[in-house]
């Protein structure tokens, strides 16, 4: 006879709200079913009173980890729309901080993976390493959390000393080359904990759609960077990171290289930052009548936006679709057959972001 | 991924029941579909390896919702228009797992019923609050009703 235990919306094993209810027979899970909205704030509706600047800030508090990426997509579905060309220097800051923000999502969620595994001396490592990109991202903007670095025709802020910020990379490198990837790559105690865990085949991400890390552990190569090139992605020359196995360690070795991949992106985007203004123009911008789409690959993967103009100083129209939105829902098929004690790390390793799916 | 050329996708396109001409502009592909099968079209979609992104919902003033299906199939992004009739559509969720979350947020905020949808329940709707809370103007709208 199943039997079910809830797992939140409130729980130790959950870093944000939202509820588990998990069917069981013995130690074994039979099905999953979740419940969401915990954090809703209706920022869509709030969006189409406000106008295109006040939207800026407000879909930058979508989410705390992913916020360059949410102004980022939202400035380029303005700018789509109004036909403006965003100066090359600032195309390319948007790049360095938007995989600053990725490597600040990875490194976050590794420190969690790992607390979760039970390996609490590697949270402690990856910790130290993310307190050197918070400080990268504060150097550079200001702010630890929301940067505030992106306006309608390009960005708010310069980088006035590419070598300054070329050195703290470079301390960076060298923790997660040294400890990180090999403690999530190679160590023993890593692979016995969660080699086999939590599959998710290739079919199954494709019937799910699921986007960014989680599609990439299951081999379905798919990444904005690459499949719709924005910011400097084109110039930069982005790989793409891929794993087959499809269960939580390919998840955990597709972040972990990626992170590695972010830091030569940065170290190359600052080493050919051209020269040149911040912003197609000055002044408030004016949004002409029309639509667009817009798609970035956040930390988590695909983010996308459509915008609506009617011509006046606020949008019509706002959709904001997160990855965590549509990478959620697969831990269905992720968690039938898996043991009950490999659910909070099975969830934890699709880092789930709920400001993001709830809005 | 082979990806069809833009001529071979407009002609599978063309193929389902109540399409339009498909038009380019901005980054991707757009169809202004009012009667479009939205089942057949999944069908369709599905079959040519085009992933579902997301399905956009707005309130229109005559009581219906303009749904846009978006949908991106390697470096090209598909936008399909249609609207409900009777504040109902089809449900696209039994031919594309990632739909039945889209649509049941919809129906949240802006109380489109997706007939056949096998669980239309609240998904991220505060209790308190009506479904269809979100029915009301944006843009200049949006300043007139404030004012």
């Amino acid at each position: 006879m199943p039997y079910t235990i809830p797992i939140g919306p409130y729980h130790p094993a959950l870093e944000e709200p939202y509820k588990l209810s998990v069917s069981c027979i013995g130690e074994t899970v039979q099905s999953v079913r979740l419940d969401i909205g915990f954090s809703f704030r209706a920022i869509e509706l709030l969006a189409q009173r406000r106008n295109y600047i006040q939207d800026i800030i407000l879909v930058e508090r979508v989410c705390g980890i992913c916020s360059h990426v949410h102004t980022l997509t939202f400035c380029t579905a303005a700018e789509e729309i109004a036909g403006i060309r965003v100066p090359d220097r600032a195309r390319y800051i948007r790049a360095i901080i938007a995989e600053l923000e990725r490597l600040h999502s990875h490194l976050l969620w590794a420190g969690i993976g790992a607390e979760d595994m039970g390996f609490q001396t590697l949270f402690m490592e990856v910790f130290a390493v993310r307190e050197k990109v918070m400080d990268l991202l504060e150097a550079i903007s200001g702010n630890r959390v929301h940067y505030e670095m992106n306006c309608i025709g390009g960005v708010n802020r310069d980088i006035t000393d590419p070598e300054a910020i070329l050195a703290g990379v470079k301390q960076m490198r060298a923790g997660i080359e040294r400890d990180i990837v090999p403690s999530f790559m190679k160590s023993d105690t890593t692979r016995a904990r969660i080699a086999g865990v939590g599959i998710l085949t290739r079919e199954q991400a494709l019937q799910w759609g699921v986007v960014g890390p989680v599609a990439r552990a299951s081999g379905v190569a798919t990444d904005v960077r690459s499949d719709h090139p924005y910011a400097a992605y084109e110039e930069l020359g982005f790989k793409i990171v891929t794993r087959t196995e499809g269960d939580v360690r390919a998840r955990i070795m597709v972040r972990a290289m990626e992170m590695l991949e972010s830091i030569r992106l940065i170290e190359k985007a600052l080493r050919e930052l051209p020269n040149g203004s911040l912003r197609a123009f000055e002044g408030v911008p004016t949004i002409p009548v029309g639509e667009s789409t817009a798609r970035s690959e956040a930390p988590r993967g695909e983010i996308f936006y459509y915008l609506c103009s009617d011509g006046s100083d606020t949008p019509t129209r706002v959709k904001i679709r997160t990855p965590s939105f549509v990478n959620l829902p697969a831990l269905e098929a992720m968690s039938v057959g898996q043991q009950l004690a490999d659910m909070p790390l099975i969830q934890a390793s699709i880092d789930p972001c709920m400001s993001c799916t709830d809005r | 991924m082979n990806e069809p050329n833009e001529n071979a996708l407009a002609v599978r396109l063309a193929e389902i029941p109540g399409a339009a001409l498909l038009e380019a502009h901005g980054h991707g592909l757009w169809m202004t579909a009012p009667h479009i099968d939205v089942q057949h079209m999944a069908r369709t979609m599905v079959s040519l390896g085009c992933r579902l992104s997301t399905m956009s919902g707005t309130a229109r003033e005559n009581g219906e919702t303009e749904v846009i299906y978006h949908y991106s199939l390697g470096r090209t992004s598909l936008n399909i228009r249609t609207h409900t009739h009777g504040g109902t559509l089809p449900s696209i969720s039994a031919l594309e797992r990632s739909a039945s979350w889209i649509e049941r947020e919809i129906h949240d905020l802006y109380a489109v019923t997706f007939v056949g949808h096998p669980n239309l329940e609240r998904l991220i709707r505060p209790p308190q609050l009506e479904e269809g809370f979100c029915r009301e103007p944006g843009g200049a709208g949006a300043k007139e009703a404030k004012a």
